[in-house]
């Protein structure tokens, strides 16, 4: 009896971890570990060309804009960002993707980034497939898989069977619907070809089959099992699969004397230049004692009941003007620092409310660090955001360190940007 | 090989119009078919969708190289092993036939209920190729020649060399040239591009990507030749798979005894091998 | 139409031939409703509550079904595998000709149910699989597409198979006197699926992040496709036993004289 009850104990347990490990090993928006998600794709400036909430009506347009930031403190368990492609998070082709650039190149085919550099990316994107879908910016890199924006909800009105996407060919031909092209060609010739081999079936279907060949097989009865005309009709049929084979190429060819392989060369892009002063960001790799903001990572720790990330960095003001820090984000979630007039105003209305955390940034020192001016702050990010996003499961990461962005805004408003990453410690206690 | 008494009889039996015999053996057959077509849309189409399978999901896989290398080399397998307990137990030349068949059956369903109905892909991006052709060729050249070495010269090269001009005729409207945002595409290309792969991008597509050198446009038909000499290894070494599965036999059965059968005794029509 | 045996004294009449197809059928009919509501299920289920599995909504509507699948599964599993093996025939060695061809022949048409599962898990399922990952980012090794695939229609072959494995040792001669390997790689070689599970998830997890059918994480299912090649063996060995009892059961004109 006892080692009955240890066996079930053992197998609850086992399928109690299966389930936690089940969900531990997963790798989806919120099931990514934290580690890829702050040290991967910074995306700000991000807009929609329609509300967060918003219907639209099938063949409606959306074009998402904004900047994505490549972590230059880059995880070592992916590859770095020399094979990525610019995509958009959406459930699958409920939306086309009509257009995609990154930093005005057009994006049809992969690229290659660098780390630590900005681009600028524009996806415009057509509605399809009625229903209520999340749409997010994203990038592919690569071994990492998708990595996601920030994403609103978008409800699309109206029937699917309206849908049109139209076409031209650089040969003239106008492709009506891009979704049924050629398709009915496609259709025809699997009849033909099933038709004839349903035939062949068929032919030996209609006869006995199993005992009786078996019995004739054994008796070595070959000219019973094939007949004078079944062989005919086999040396028939090799001419007229040959022959149809032949026919319909050379009717092809006739057709469509033009064509071209499928595509698929990278194409470069350039980043965008690196200053802090809102086009680049300060990078972590870098001692840039000419940055404008130099920003140092002392110590950080996520203290797991209160569900803040506490940061204790060291400024220093290379501009001219006073700046203040504005904003922390990491992993899509925004801490905006309710004082600052100029972050509270970077964030648009409707921008995903669940993102935004906008009365839990608070800073040791508050007052402005002054041109010239190191002066070491606490930062502490608190909000339940850590843990709706799962981010507080960095206990279960083998790998406990951040990343994140920290905006800067002088007296004037002008932004400046700078990475800030390290290990990331563990506090159960107030 | 010659039948023995009663088989003779049982010949005789059911070669007899309308006798019970008869019918039980053709209810037999019908049976079986039904079996070995729902059995092998099952088999063989995991087997392809998990080898070849993303060539021929989506038409901007579908290149000159890999798709029309791979496609008939993994094609070849299970047919060829089927064709010799079809062949050489049944004199039935049909298992190319029948793999090419249920295979194109049991990928339309799935395209339609799957990737279409259910994830909204159109058909124009989701059509999968035809085998037919090659497979039927196969079986034909192992029905007149009855002979496996040549039907692995002359009906294995011939899934291979069918290939690519089988479906040539429904791939060409999506390889018209297109520019589209500054850039030019193939129709295929741009339909991939279009509708998005979530978890798929451009770059995991492993395809002919700047080919050292085309020979003048001909690299379908290096491929093809390829991929020809490959399937012709392929088909024999399926075939001797095939034979031996078929004739795996028997082992002893240590449960017997509950059944009511004594430790003695042994079957020994299970324990030959044909 | 009943025939007296010559020579007999007893007026023992011969039941004529009837394929009783009904429990065939019936198997189907069954696969056909638990499958298609699973489909139906996923259609909305899976865009509704599926894409983030971070969701409570996911734990009510998808890992539900998951548990209460594996619960049925397991039960319904000891239950038909038992049954089989209690109710034996313990007198096989008396079982007459006849008899015998009538119980291979409604075996073999329960073998269409088995084949009829298998359409489901290699290929309906299957091959859905490869859409919905390549569409959605995946976030957990339970997703709306192998809760279906891997813990319903693969389980309910499995379940079949044992199933018609244990009744044909129990019952058929042919498969009782000795153990055929054709027979156990057909229908209990399926069995070696689950731990193939295990190998795709963990690749999933620790090995390959991106979404495409052709790697090798996913080549231990191709193996199990490969027993296809055991169902010919095992229809050659069933035709073989058919060849040595009918003659028993047969007159020269074809009429059944047991």
């Amino acid at each position: 009896m006892f080692k009955l009850s240890k066996l079930i104990e053992k197998l609850l347990l086992s399928i109690v971890l299966v389930a936690i490990t089940g969900v531990a090993f997963a790798h989806g928006e919120r099931n990514q570990e934290p580690f890829l998600r702050m040290k991967t794709l910074h995306w700000y400036d991000v807009k929609w060309s329609v509300d967060n909430g918003s219907t639209i009506k099938v063949n409606d347009e959306v074009t998402l804009t904004g900047k994505v930031h490549f972590f230059s403190s880059w995880p070592e368990a992916i590859n770095k960002p020399d094979t990525i492609f610019l995509a958009n998070a959406t459930p699958g082709p409920v939306f086309l993707r009509k257009a995609s650039y990154l930093n005005d190149v057009p994006m049809i085919q992969s690229t290659s980034v660098d780390l630590g550099r900005t681009y600028e990316f524009k996806v415009i994107l057509k509605a399809r497939i009625p229903g209520r879908h999340h749409v997010h910016p994203m990038v592919n890199v690569e071994s990492a898989g998708g990595l996601v924006g920030p994403g609103i909800w978008v409800t699309i009105d109206g029937d699917a069977d309206d849908f049109v996407y139209s076409v031209t060919t650089r040969t003239g031909l106008v492709i009506e619907n891009l979704g049924s092209y050629a398709v009915q060609n496609v259709v025809n010739w699997h009849i033909i070809w099933a038709l004839i081999a349903t035939f062949w079936l068929f032919w030996w279907i209609k006869r006995p089959m199993l005992v009786e060949r078996y019995l004739k097989v054994k008796a070595g009865s070959w000219n019973e099992l094939h007949t004078k005309n079944d062989k005919l009709l086999a040396l028939f049929m090799i001419g007229f699969i040959i022959g149809l084979l032949i026919y319909a190429n050379n009717v092809t060819r006739d057709a469509y004397p033009r064509t071209i392989p499928l595509q698929a060369g990278k194409v470069d892009v350039i980043a965008l230049p690196i200053h802090n002063d809102g086009l680049g960001i300060a990078r972590v790799k870098e001692g840039r004692n000419n940055a404008l903001v130099v920003v140092r990572n002392k110590k950080a720790e996520y203290f797991l009941p209160g569900r803040t990330v506490t940061v204790v960095a060291e400024i220093t003001n290379n501009s001219t003007l006073p700046i203040q820090l504005g904003e922390f984000t990491a992993a899509n979630i925004r801490f905006i620092n309710h004082d600052v007039e100029f972050a509270m105003k970077g964030v648009d209305e409707g921008y995903p409310d669940e993102l935004v955390a906008d009365q839990s940034l608070q800073v040791s020192d508050n007052t402005p660090i002054q041109p010239g001016e190191t002066r070491t702050i606490k930062i502490d990010a608190t909000d339940v955001a850590w843990e709706t996003e799962r981010l507080s499961s960095l206990l279960n990461d083998p790998d406990s360190s951040y990343g994140a962005l920290l905006f800067f805004f002088d007296s004037e408003g002008n932004r400046m940007i700078s990475e800030v990453a390290g290990q990331i410690l563990p506090t159960f206690i107030d | 090989m010659s039948l023995t008494a009663p088989e003779k009889k049982l010949l005789k039996a059911i070669t007899t119009k309308g006798s019970a015999a008869a019918k039980i053996v053709r209810q037999l057959d019908l049976i079986v078919v039904g079996i070995l077509f729902f059995a092998i849309i099952a088999a063989f189409h995991i087997h392809i969708m998990l080898t070849v399978g993303d060539w021929d999901f989506w038409v901007d896989w579908k290149d000159r190289k890999n798709w029309v290398t791979l496609t008939p080399m993994l094609l070849i397998f299970i047919p060829a092993a089927l064709s010799y307990p079809f062949m050489q137990r049944f004199g039935l030349p049909i298992a190319g036939t029948l793999c090419a068949l249920c295979l194109v059956i049991g990928e339309w369903v799935s395209r339609i209920v799957g990737f279409h109905m259910w994830t909204y892909f159109p058909y124009s991006m989701i059509w999968p190729s035809i085998a037919i052709p090659g497979l039927m060729l196969m079986d034909l050249v192992l029905m007149l020649s009855r002979n496996a070495l040549v039907t692995s010269i002359f009906g294995g090269s011939a899934v291979a060399l069918a290939f690519a001009p089988a479906n040539w005729p429904i791939l060409a409207p999506y390889h018209l040239p297109v520019v589209h945002i500054d850039q030019v595409v193939s129709v295929a290309d741009l339909i991939g591009y279009s509708f998005t792969r979530t978890a798929t991008p451009e770059y995991l597509r492993i395809i002919e990507r700047g080919t050292l050198r085309t020979f003048g446009g001909e690299s379908t038909l290096i491929s093809t030749f390829f991929s020809a000499f490959v399937c012709m290894v392929l088909f024999f070494i399926w075939w001797k798979i095939g034979e031996w599965v078929t004739n795996l036999g028997t082992v002893p059965n240590r449960f017997k005894s509950m059944v009511g059968y004594s430790e003695e005794e042994d079957d020994e029509d299970a324990k030959e091998t044909v | 139409m009943a025939a007296t045996q010559e020579g007999l004294a007893s007026s023992k009449s011969v039941e004529g031939w009837k394929l009783n197809l009904k429990p065939m059928f019936l198997g189907m009919l069954v696969l056909i409703a638990i499958f298609g509501t699973a489909r139906w299920y996923q259609q909305w289920a899976a865009w509704d509550y599926g894409l983030d599995a971070t969701d409570p909504m996911f734990d009510t509507y998808w890992m539900t079904v998951l548990w209460a699948e594996i619960i049925v599964e397991v039960t319904l599993f000891i239950v038909f595998v038992t049954y089989f093996w209690v109710t034996r025939d313990k007198h096989l060695n008396e079982l007459t000709p006849r008899k015998e061809i009538n119980r291979m022949i409604h075996w073999i048409s329960m073998l269409a149910v088995y084949a009829f599962a298998f359409y489901f898990a290699g290929s309906f399922y299957a091959e859905q699989d490869a859409t919905w990952h390549q569409t959605v980012v995946r976030d957990t090794s339970f997703t709306p597409s192998h809760i279906f695939l891997f813990y319903m229609a693969m389980p309910v072959f499995i379940i079949i198979g044992f199933s018609l494995f244990t009744y044909a040792i129990t019952r058929l001669p042919v498969f009782a006197k000795r153990i055929s390997l054709p027979l156990v790689l057909t229908v209990c070689g399926p069995f070696m699926l689950l731990p193939t599970v295990g190998y795709n998830e963990w690749g999933h997890a620790f090995w390959l992040m991106e979404e495409y059918f052709t790697v090798p994480l996913h080549w231990g299912f191709v193996f199990f496709g490969w027993s296809i090649l055991a169902l010919a063996g095992l229809l050659n060995q069933l035709v073989k036993r058919m060849i040595l009892i009918m003659p028993l059961v047969v007159d020269e004109q074809g009429n059944l004289t047991s």
